[in-house]
């Protein structure tokens, strides 16, 4: 089946005997069906068949993201579980199929959401992605950047790029790293000196790894703006979905009340640092399409953090231009739904169970009338 | 910390310090670099709305110098730099091109260059080059060539039918000035010459493109009106992709000679100093010739660009001086709308003369025709130079007030040419040049050269370029030839006339002026006066070589016909051979201008009464002249000679008719008395008409008789 897929010459009819093969029919066969698809996209890895990969690639693309990560996960037990040090021949990929390596970064942050610890990515998988995306940080938008795109995404499908999900772990590493800490010590099994010593030198070289990661993330999202604008997409595309930050700022409130905040001020402080910076960023470079107050509101109970503080008051506010003329002058780095010059704010609802730890308070009209610095 | 945006940085600096780890920090740094540039646009913003200019140009120079990638600077910079573009006077333009004058000049021109290498679109790519060419002379050493080369290359690759397109006016308007003017910019000869020769090209087309071109830029939904010369001389021209006033260029020849003098002072010309009337350059190029005498050698090689392209400006351009006086409509620009067209055509006023003389000549060229047989061209092999220099143009005062100046541009158009084709190396060069600007197609210039080729008494040449006229005009503006009166369109007919008829052939005369007679729309207002000032004397001495320019109107070319047909018949009325039809023919076209025609009228009735019968069915159709009914009235009386004439239609059945029923002689007497008399009463009848119509109706008669 490798050798076909290499073989045929012709783009289409490889693309249409792929997805003919490989869809997902909803019925007895699909296991199967998956089974052959992870053994045929492991070995397209393994000896390099770019057309295979492209392949994948389209597939991951058309496929409900509930069979994309199954694919995800064959390929990282093949890679990262079941023989060590093999992940280099995955690594390799990068060159060989860009497009390829894009959807698997969708599909893989789709897989390990740290919402527990076995969701957590293995650290070899973890280098593997910040490597590539470290070497060309465009690399993430490349679907985005070859797809004829529709401003309204199909649901159930891998997002056009892996922004949410990488964001997703740069913002909850701290916390869920921290968690995966505490429970092994209060499992009652103190490791041995060796072991948690090996342990604690691997999670500080994920941390660094985060680090570097979100740093890319944040590069990334600065040069949307741009591309969306070249796209006629700019205000029109949420490229970080909003739907997708509310449940991600659940999640951080759920974990910093799980840990105890005076344990884990540091890593919460980090998360919510990194959660405003990208919030901040993606904002402003039309890649989150809301207001200010729709992200007052989510961002109510989070713990205290003055970026984050400063991000939901935002920046300058905008003078409202009713004596120019229509279209005379476009805000471009305001998000198009745009927010009421000075929000007439509803009071907060009161939380039945107050927060352990100070909340996210909002200063009335407090804006950052800006001055030159010379 | 106090005030918010205190807080907002001292949080980002008290994460600087690298406590978080090498990427953390470069995280801080990054949100914080694009939060700043955010919030300078931000600021530039509100300065901008509010129309501060310094404070605007302030915060965007800073942008430009500390964020430089961002897009929205970019954006920003290309909205100014098309403002900078723009003729538009409104005050956003204004403001924005204020704002970009407050930046300091190094920037100017980085954000020009920068703003140049995001620019795709060939034309806004040289428009924003030019910006900075202009803006800052020393950047044309670097960039003046090459753009200049890019639009000459976009002008082939965008397959550009005219020379008069964007990139080419931009290129020879805008560009080659800056470039040739430079002292900095040194070109070789031959990258000068061939910007000389598109610049020439661009400019002559440009002068002389023509009314029907401009209407096609014109919208269909006026069509009706843009026939009108008033109309049409109101509507600006625009070079489809400029813009209306970058289109409108002013002196154009003015330009063009100042190119060529810059072009020849860089490569080195005999050049001297001072502005030069276009008879001293013709001169002057004369000498050179006289002066070398080989212009292939390498040496003189620059000699030779030298004559052929002054030369052959000052041809282009008198020549256009000639053809705009004598068909204004032609051209575009402010023209006398009113003043008609004229035509070189044949003097023919002579015609009254004695026909002895003109016989003689006549049969002299006759003979040698036959003598030189295989010589296709009778009056063609004589020295057009030589013979040239003697012939003559006159024209009304009052059909063209400048004539003195346009018949000097004439000679001087005539000069030129014939320096041109003088010498083989030059007559090369010069068609090479003509083959490459595709002058054979241009209506104007072919217009010249046909009334120059006529001035020469070529006149078989002159048929063959007339051939070729009529097909250009033909191609030109179809819906005019089918319109009536407009003479202007028939040009080529009338000179095919003029010319047939200086090479003695009379049928084809006759038979292109009965073509034309067809065009001449009735009424005709009598123009007699006109002719009666032609100086009788001076006709004399020039024995019919003249020339003359006429209005192209029905009232001056129908009298012209009418002298052309009278022309023509009087030849062969008057041999020692009978021919009645010739004789009645010249008999009815002598009405016209009568008396002056009389000596000839006179000479006709000798020879009808040595004939002593004369037959002419026409008769009473077309002569209505008192003067010549009497005479004729005259003939028939025993002291007229009782000459027997017939001149009713079908005469010889009508004398069968009355031999049955009342005797042949008073039935036919009284029918000529009768016809007399009603004859006498038509007297008052419009002559014009009455001509016109012997004209038309007795076409074929008219052309047979000449057979």
């Amino acid at each position: 089946m490798c050798n076909y897929f290499q073989e045929q010459t012709k783009d289409s009819v490889r693309q249409i005997i792929f997805s003919s093969l490989f869809s997902p029919q909803g019925n007895k066969a699909d296991d199967s069906r998956m089974a052959l698809l992870g053994k045929l996209v492991s070995m397209a890895v393994a000896v390099c068949r770019v057309p295979v990969l492209e392949c994948a690639a389209f597939w991951l693309q058309r496929t409900p993201a509930v069979y994309c990560v199954r694919l995800a996960r064959a390929l990282v037990d093949d890679y990262c579980n079941l023989v060590p040090g093999s992940i280099q021949t995955l690594k390799q990929i990068f060159s060989a199929s860009p497009r390829f390596c894009c959807q698997f970064i969708t599909s893989v942050t789709a897989l390990y959401d740290l919402s527990s610890d076995d969701l957590i990515p293995p650290s070899d998988l973890l280098e593997l992605i910040v490597s590539w995306i470290f070497e060309d940080p465009r690399l993430i938008l490349i679907t985005f950047l070859n797809t004829p795109i529709a401003a309204n995404l199909p649901i159930g499908f891998l997002e056009l790029t892996p922004l949410t999900g990488l964001i997703r772990w740069c913002v909850k590493a701290p916390l869920a790293y921290k968690r995966k800490k505490k429970a092994s010590l209060s499992n009652g099994h103190p490791p041995s000196k060796i072991a948690k010593d090996s342990t604690s030198g691997e999670d500080r070289d994920c941390h660094q790894l985060y680090s570097k990661l979100h740093l890319s993330v944040l590069q990334v999202l600065m040069m949307l703006q741009g591309h969306l604008t070249e796209k006629n997409l700019y205000g029109r595309l949420g490229l970080v979905p909003f739907d997708h930050v509310v449940p991600l700022v659940e999640e951080i409130n759920r974990l910093s009340d799980e840990l105890n905040p005076l344990n884990a001020s540091k890593e919460i402080e980090l998360a919510l640092d990194r959660l405003a910076q990208a919030l901040q960023v993606a904002m402003a470079s039309g890649a989150l399409l809301c207001t200010r107050d729709d992200l007052r509101t989510v961002c109510s109970r989070l713990p205290h953090n003055n970026l984050l503080q400063l991000v939901i008051s935002g920046p300058v506010q905008q003078p409202s231009h009713g004596t120019l003329p229509p279209g005379f002058y476009p805000h471009i780095h305001t998000p198009p739904l745009g927010y009421p010059a000075h929000a007439a704010h509803p009071a907060l609802p009161a939380h039945p169970a107050l927060p352990a730890h100070p909340v996210q308070t909002f200063i009335p009209g407090m804006t950052f009338p800006y001055r030159p610095i010379r | 910390p106090n005030t918010p945006s205190q807080t907002f940085f001292v949080e980002f600096h008290s994460h600087l310090n690298g406590q978080g780890g090498c990427w953390e920090t470069q995280s801080w740094a990054a949100v914080l670099m694009f939060c700043f540039s955010i919030l300078q646009y931000e600021m530039y913003t509100i300065e901008r709305n509010a129309e501060r200019t310094a404070s605007a140009g302030r915060l965007l120079y800073d942008m430009f110098v500390n964020f430089p990638d961002q897009p929205a600077v970019w954006r920003e910079i290309s909205v100014i730099t098309s403002a900078l573009r723009n003729d538009s006077q409104d005050k956003q333009t204004q403001f924005l091109r204020g704002l970009f004058e407050t930046l300091p000049g190094r920037v100017q021109c980085e954000m020009l260059l920068k703003a140049t290498e995001q620019c795709f679109n060939t034309l806004e790519r040289a428009e924003m080059l030019l910006l900075l060419l202009r803006r800052f002379p020393e950047t044309v050493v670097q960039h003046g060539v090459g753009l200049g080369e890019t639009l000459l290359d976009a002008e082939s690759i965008e397959d550009q039918e005219s020379p008069v397109n964007c990139f080419r006016k931009l290129f020879v308007c805008d560009v080659l000035p800056l470039i040739i003017n430079n002292p900095d910019v040194r070109l070789p000869a031959s990258l000068l010459y061939k910007y000389l020769n598109k610049a020439a090209e661009f400019y002559i087309n440009y002068v002389t493109r023509s009314t029907q071109t401009e209407s096609q830029y014109q919208g269909s939904q006026d069509s009706s009106d843009i026939m009108s010369p008033s109309k049409r001389s109101s509507q600006k021209y625009v070079i489809d992709g400029l813009t209306e006033k970058s289109s409108q260029i002013t002196d154009p020849w003015e330009r063009l000679f100042k190119i060529l003098s810059v072009v020849g002072m860089r490569c080195e010309w005999q050049m001297d100093k001072g502005r030069r009337s276009f008879g001293d350059i013709l001169h002057r190029m004369k000498d050179l010739c006289r002066y070398i005498s080989n212009f292939d050698s390498d040496a003189h090689a620059k000699y030779k660009n030298q004559v052929v392209y002054s030369t052959m400006l000052v041809f282009f351009k008198n020549a256009f001086q000639y053809v705009s006086n004598i068909q204004p409509s032609l051209f575009q620009g402010p023209n006398a709308p009113n003043q008609a067209p004229l035509v070189l055509l044949e003097d023919v006023t002579n015609i009254y003369g004695d026909t002895d003389i003109d016989r003689n000549k006549h049969i002299h060229k006759k003979r040698k025709l036959a003598e030189g047989r295989e010589k296709t061209m009778s009056s063609d092999d004589e020295d057009p130079s030589g013979k040239a220099r003697s012939r003559h143009i006159t024209v009304n005062k009052a059909d063209l007030a400048n004539s003195i100046e346009v018949l000097e541009s004439f000679k001087l158009a005539r000069e030129s040419w014939e320096l041109l084709y003088s010498l083989e190396s030059l007559d090369k060069e010069f068609t090479r040049i003509c083959l490459s600007w595709k002058t054979d197609t241009w209506l104007w210039l072919r217009i010249f050269l046909t009334d120059m080729i006529i001035y020469q008494g070529q006149y078989k040449k002159a048929i063959s370029s007339l051939h070729h006229l009529a097909a250009l005009q033909g191609s030109h503006s179809p819906q005019q030839i089918t319109g009536q009166g407009s003479l202007e369109s028939q040009r080529a007919l009338i000179q095919l006339a003029t010319c047939h008829f200086a090479l003695g052939e009379y049928r084809q005369t006759c038979e292109k002026v009965l073509d034309l007679v067809c065009c001449i729309s009735l009424p005709i207002q009598e123009g007699g006066k006109v002719q009666e000032e032609q100086p009788k004397v001076k006709s004399k001495f020039r024995k019919g070589s003249d020339l003359k320019l006429w209005p192209c109107t029905s009232r001056a070319i129908m009298p012209y016909c009418l002298h052309l047909l009278l022309a023509c018949f009087k030849l062969r009325a008057f041999t020692d051979s009978r021919d009645d039809m010739a004789l009645g023919h010249v008999v009815v076209l002598l009405q016209h201008e009568w008396p002056r025609g009389e000596n000839l009228f006179l000479k006709a009735i000798n020879k009808i009464c040595q004939q002593g019968n004369f037959q002419y069915e026409n008769f009473f159709n077309y002569v209505t002249n008192i003067d010549m009914l009497e005479e004729f009235a005259y003939l028939r009386t025993q002291e007229g000679g009782k000459i027997h004439l017939e001149l009713l239609p079908n005469q010889a059945m009508l004398i069968k008719h009355h031999t049955v029923t009342r005797g042949i002689t008073k039935g036919v007497k009284e029918d000529f008395r009768l016809a007399m008399e009603r004859q006498v009463s038509r007297c008052g009848e419009n002559l014009m008409v009455v001509l016109h119509r012997f004209c038309i109706n007795e076409k074929i008669l008219l052309l047979q008789t000449l057979a």
